[in-house]
């Protein structure tokens, strides 16, 4: 059968058996959940060119939606995620919810992955009045639904917040950076917060160099490169998204040039850390499977869970990151409301997160916020030795890493 | 006959009343949705072939006119507050704008055919969508529709999209259904076999291909503008990537793309299978189901699945009885050749090939009612004369005047519909239309203004006329050279030309069939035409003609009475050397 | 107005990356030009070939060479069974497009599901290598492209216009009933052609396994370019097909040095609609 009645089977089975809980919970006996699933709709970009992230994503989720049924599911009912493909297209994305909604008829929607079909998911959530969580919006100014939440600290205006942290980071080093070059691809999460970097940059005595825009999706960064080296800034920063920071470093090698600091903003971990050019970069994030996030509740036990299955799936780089974190806290949230408004009604739950804080894998959160959205945690991080290590705010820093700068 | 015609009628009427029901029915929002998709793949791709299907102009630029629709209703809705219902008929204006600008200045190129206007169109949406990624029309940060009002019609946004979306298919249906069966649709299909023939029988080609250009691209701007709406948040790479392009070409291909319903066929196969593995597990797997069920499609239907569908019912029916023709003679006027007047005037007519001059100054008169033979060596600049009369080349200097007319720079289609019609030495019928369609067609453009029933006879005589009955509906690809020689003929007469120009009719054929070429010219001669015919072999030149014309090396060498011309040495020189003429 | 050394430097760049679209524009070319099918197909045949050339260079750590011997005959054997379904089944050029199209869907659901849409990159110590000349450097790996390219294009060209094979495939091109009857036999040519074809997709696929990053929806962002590159150059013309996607490349590249590197499709793009409309035989 080809849709998502083999899912919805497996699901159920496999949250029961995820109830033996052999991997390291504390030995609580509790009461199995039972009864009708509640049923959890949402879609991921499995196929199309938003796939590899929306990878992490799934597993991230599965791994959550066992966890719950290990302890009570929600308000004791065991947990069924239905989850679709919306190809990486908004239009599917909104059928798709609709579908969820008014066929599957489910009782809850997760959001899915990426701006687009994130907006795409939140015009139909509003019009079925249904709540909605989502974890990798860059732009929080557009999610003026009042029942959307973000399950990631981005803060009301990360394009104010968030350069002041990476110059707050920069000015603690020897030799703080005095020019600064901004590229960005044209994907409008990369380019607002380009924006707001050269703003702040500008606010900050920074000299902006160079503010160079790319369309996203190219491929030749050679150009861009010799522009780059001849401006030769104190600092680069990349509104980068995938691929494109590895792309030009690459060709910022083949120029024999390597930058001196160089921040990128969404690349993919995995290769950027890896490559050889990768070296001292610093990008953003929200959490690492370091200290003092892995004491947080139940985070070492996730994050050991995620290696696993991400190594079975064949993943290149099986280790959790920022990504599959936001995934992981929008299930904490959804379960804390659930539990804690003692209710599957959507407006309940609204009113329930409105007014209260959630522990999350990425911190204490709220939402009563502008657009609900509670204070920024957005943190910088560094690749030292082939791993991503935060540097930055310090009291985030893994146990004795600094910022490296040259 | 009657029942068959009335089945898929009804069943037509059927589906659009049910159709436009739906969405009062109260169905889960999912399937307005769902609909409305099939809805905007259905226009987009039928909107594509009247251009591309029709007249085989394959544009890869589709995505420009959606893309212009879309972002004209995302900036007059979301930054001038426009209503968005009234956006719509801007965003369709605006893109036929476009692509009748991009026609009006490519058409007239002879040489921006095939994959250059593809390549073309292409170009043109990359421009289109940098311009627009780099300005403030998106200017990268997308478009955000969520606070334009959305006027609510059977009370629910998603029902709303659906009624317009159904709209817009119903109305690019019936469009492509009249183009379809109209004038402009038989000068499409015949400019999609052979644009140089249909220009020359009468098909004014670039005021149609101009015409569906903007048609084809004001649907889809319209289609745009709605989408608008239905996306919520417009992003230059969505819109203008390569998807919608590729699978407008993809559904109309799959449907068949030179039939009227064949692209909706096609969307609605392709546009369901995308929503046939959603589902989170099967997604991948899914894809190469739906790509592998595609290509065993196509590999088992080539023409496309609505063609091939009507070839399979087609060849079920019962044979029926031969076309039932209602032969009325049509009225043909045989009066006696008028020898005293001129038809033709041809005064210092020169044509030069960039350095090459090909006629060097020709002044010729054909009487009425004459026949002409116009002979000489090879390269003397015969065809090229018949080239710059027919107005397949223009002249370089010089005057033609066919019955007082200056025909002189006029395009070819002009010049067709002021009675000159001429045959091709290899015969180019329209490959993919009927031997029917192929003289009716001639009989459409060439002649006076009939109506269809009219034409369809007149057209029937001439297949008669020229031998060809029962051949009606063959293809050119089922007749013989002798055959395909007289369907050329056919076609032509059927214009009611008062100057026929055959270029080397008779070469090709065993001497049987010459002469029953020979008889035939003669009858036509018999009905009142004029005919200026280019001959190589000799003896059906001297038969035949009142008159003989000898052109060497561009210049009018000899003309006079058949024999004598024939025997003057210094034309049996020409051909033969001086050697031989002594 | 920026630097000499810029503009250079950005030159070099453009003509290198041209050279992919050339390698790229090439087997596509001669498919669409000397057999009328238009094979979409090409891109993903051209990253399973980088996707294998990975596989093997990481888990077994067998040097690109050694893994091009294997991979190329590989594909020209692909090549072989792709044309026996064109042949066997007469498929015309608009149906080739929605066959090729699917099967490439095929071939990125098959890369997908085992390589997963995770981006893997091929580590090798060449391609950051570059020899400077003067102010300017020149990366190896893209230069070893294009004097690959080069060398297939060249050579294809030559064997076009000099040998019987190629002058027999040229011929069918134009008219197959003609040639066939001075004894061309079409249909063992057009089995040699597709697999040609193929193996270059799979030269192609090797250099993207040692330059690019991997993930399976990369096969698409390539289909836009090359075909703009394929109609430019002529179908058919491997020489055109090298050069026009230098010309683009270049275009572009240098658009970027000048402008905000997100004009630079206008840039290139509005130079090619002006030589169109203004004489496209020049190409």
């Amino acid at each position: 059968m080809v849709n998502g009645q083999s899912w919805r089977r497996r699901g159920v089975l496999a949250s029961l058996a995820g109830m033996t809980a052999a991997l390291g919970a504390p030995a609580i006996v509790r009461a199995a959940p039972s009864g009708k699933p509640v049923r959890v709709g949402g879609t991921l970009s499995l196929t199309g060119f938003l796939a590899q992230t929306a990878l992490v994503h799934k597993i991230a989720a599965e791994i959550m939606v066992e966890e719950i049924n290990g302890r009570n599911g929600f308000l004791g009912r065991p947990v069924e995620y239905v989850l679709l493909d919306d190809q990486s297209k908004p239009e599917v994305a909104r059928s798709l919810y609709e579908k969820l909604i008014t066929v599957d008829k489910v009782d809850l929607i997760q959001g899915p992955y990426a701006t687009a079909p994130i907006l795409a998911a939140m015009a139909v959530a509003q019009r079925f009045g249904k709540v909605m969580i989502q974890s990798s919006m860059g732009i929080p100014k557009l999610q003026t639904y009042d029942m959307a939440f973000p399950a990631t600290p981005f803060g009301p205006e990360p394009d104010v917040t968030y350069p002041n942290v990476i110059l707050d980071a920069m000015a603690t080093v020897p030799t703080p950076p005095k020019t600064i070059v901004v590229l960005t691809s044209k994907f409008p999460s990369a380019q607002f917060m380009a924006q707001g970097m050269r703003t702040q940059a500008e606010k900050r005595g920074v000299k902006v160099l160079m503010y160079l825009e790319y369309e996203s999706g190219n491929r030749d960064f050679g150009a861009i490169a010799a522009r780059v080296k001849e401006a030769n800034p104190d600092f680069l920063w990349v509104g980068s998204l995938g691929l494109e920071s590895n792309q030009l470093l690459e060709s910022l090698r083949k120029l024999d040039y390597t930058p001196k600091n160089h921040f990128h903003l969404y690349p993919a971990p995995g290769p950027l850390a890896l490559s050889p050019d990768g070296k001292n970069a610093l990008s953003s994030t929200f959490f690492e499977p370091a200290e003092p996030f892995l004491s947080r509740p139940g985070v070492k036990r996730i994050a050991e869970e995620f290696k696993t299955r991400a190594t079975k799936a064949n993943l290149p780089y099986p280790i959790i990151d920022g990504q599959a974190a936001g995934m992981v806290s929008e299930w904490q949230i959804l379960e804390a409301a659930v539990n804690g408004a003692n209710s599957l009604e959507d407006k309940a739950i609204a009113a329930w997160l409105k007014k209260s804080k959630v522990d999350t894998i990425l911190g204490l959160q709220r939402f009563n916020g502008p657009f609900n959205h509670g204070d920024a945690s957005q943190m910088v991080k560094q690749v030292q030795d082939t791993e991503w290590k935060i540097v930055w705010p310090t009291q985030f820093a893994a146990p004795g890493a600094k910022l490296i700068a040259s | 006959m009657m029942m068959q015609n009335a089945v898929p009628k009804l069943a037509a009427v059927a589906a659009v009343a049910v159709l436009a029901y739906l969405p009062g029915a109260g169905m889960p929002a999912f399937y307005d949705s769902f609909l409305y998709l099939l809805f905007f793949w259905i226009s987009l791709s039928t909107s594509w072939a009247l251009l591309s299907g029709f007249a085989g102009y394959f544009s890869l630029g589709h995505a420009a006119f959606f893309g212009v629709g879309m972002y004209t209703t995302g900036t007059l809705a979301a930054k001038f507050g426009v209503p968005f219902l009234a956006t719509i008929p801007a965003a369709a204006l605006l893109s036929a704008l476009l692509g009748m600008g991009i026609g009006a200045v490519v058409f007239r190129l002879k040489r921006l055919r095939g994959d250059l206007f593809a390549l073309l169109t292409l170009a043109v949406t990359f421009v289109i969508a940098t311009i627009i990624l780099n300005t403030d029309i998106d200017g990268g940060s997308g478009v955000f529709m969520s606070a334009v009002p959305m006027p609510q019609i059977f009370g629910s946004p998603s029902a709303t999209l659906y009624v317009l979306g159904f709209g817009i298919c119903l109305l690019t249906l019936a469009i492509a259904w009249k183009v379809a069966h109209s004038r402009l649709g038989m000068g499409l299909f015949a400019i999609h076999d052979d644009e140089d023939v249909a220009e020359a029988k009468g098909v004014p080609t670039f005021r149609y291909k101009l015409f569906a250009f903007g048609l084809s691209a004001g649907i889809a701007g319209a289609v745009g503008g709605i989408h608008a709406m239905y996306v919520g948040f417009l992003t230059v790479s969505e819109t203008f990537g390569l998807t919608v392009p590729l699978y407008v070409v993809l559904m109309s291909v799959l449907g068949g793309s030179r039939h009227w319903f064949g692209p909706a066929v096609g969307a609605i196969l392709i546009g369901a299978s995308l929503y046939a593995f959603t589902s989170g597990s099967e997604a991948m797997i899914g894809r190469a189901i739906v790509a592998l069920m595609l290509i065993l499609a196509i590999l088992w239907l080539p023409d496309g699945v609505v063609p091939t569908l009507l070839r399979w019912f087609a060849r079920r029916r019962t044979k029926a009885a031969a076309p039932v023709v209602a032969l009325r003679p049509a009225a043909v006027e045989s009066t006696a050749p008028v020898v005293n007047r001129n038809i033709v005037e041809i005064r210092d007519v020169t044509k030069s090939f960039g350095g090459l001059q090909a006629l060097r100054g020709v002044s010729l008169d054909v009487r009425e009612g004459e026949i002409l033979g116009l002979v000489g060596p090879n390269g003397s600049g015969k065809t090229t004369l018949i080239n710059v009369i027919s107005g397949h080349f223009p002249l370089t200097s010089g005057s033609v005047a066919v019955d007082g007319v200056q025909i002189g720079n006029l395009p070819a289609h002009e010049i067709a519909r002021r009675g000159v019609a001429r045959t091709y030495q290899i015969p180019r019928p329209f490959a993919n239309m009927s031997v029917l369609d192929n003289v009716t067609l001639a009989a459409t453009f060439g002649g006076p203004a009939r109506n269809a029933r009219e034409m369809r006879d007149e057209a029937l005589h001439w297949i008669t006329f020229t031998n060809l009955g029962g051949k009606e509906e063959a293809l050119p690809a089922d007749l013989n050279l002798h055959e395909r020689k007289f369907l050329e003929l056919a076609r032509a007469l059927a214009a009611r030309p008062k100057l026929l120009l055959l270029d080397e009719v008779l070469s090709g054929l065993n001497p049987a069939e010459i002469d029953n070429a020979i008889r035939l010219v003669r009858a036509i001669r018999a009905q009142g035409s004029t005919i200026v015919f280019v001959e190589h072999l000799m003896r059906a030149v001297v038969e035949l003609s009142d008159r003989i014309a000898v052109l060497n090396e561009g210049s009018l060498f000899a003309l006079g009475a058949p024999r004598e011309v024939m025997s003057d040495p210094r034309v049996v020189s020409i051909y033969l050397g001086k050697a031989y003429a002594a | 107005m920026p630097s000499a050394t810029l503009l250079g430097q950005a030159l070099i760049s453009g003509v290198m990356a041209g050279g992919m679209y050339g390698l790229l524009a090439l087997g596509l070319s001669l498919s669409w030009g000397l057999m009328r099918l238009v094979n979409l197909s090409h891109f993903a045949l051209a990253f399973l070939a980088a996707y294998i050339t990975y596989e093997l260079g990481t888990t077994y750590h067998l040097a690109p060479w050694w893994s091009a011997a294997l991979v190329i005959p590989a594909m020209f054997v692909i090549g072989l069974m792709q044309h026996w379904v064109f042949d066997r089944f007469k498929v015309n050029e608009l149906a080739s497009l929605l066959i090729t199209f699917s099967f490439a869907v095929i071939v990125e659901s098959g890369i997908q599901l085992y390589w997963t849409a995770d981006y893997r990159r091929f580590e090798n110590h060449y391609s950051g290598l570059s020899l400077r000349a003067g102010p300017f450097y020149i990366p190896v790996l893209e230069l070893t492209l294009c004097l690959v390219a080069g060398a297939l294009a060249w050579g294809t060209w030559l064997w076009l216009r000099k040998t019987y094979v190629g002058k027999a495939l040229r011929a069918s091109a134009e008219d197959a009933d003609i040639a066939a009857a001075y004894g061309v036999d079409h249909r063992r040519l057009s089995f040699l052609l597709s697999g040609l074809c193929a193996a270059y997709a799979g030269v192609a696929g090797t250099f993207i396994a040692l330059i690019a990053t991997l993930a399976p929806a990369q096969i698409w962002s390539y289909l836009g370019v090359v075909f703009a590159v394929v109609i430019i150059g002529r179908l058919g013309n491997p020489l055109g097909a090298l050069f026009a996607g230098m010309l683009i490349g270049a275009s572009e590249s240098l658009a970027m040095a000048v402008f905000s590197p997100a004009w630079a499709p206008v840039v290139s793009f509005s130079v090619l609609i002006a030589i169109l409309l203004w004489d496209p035989d020049w190409a």
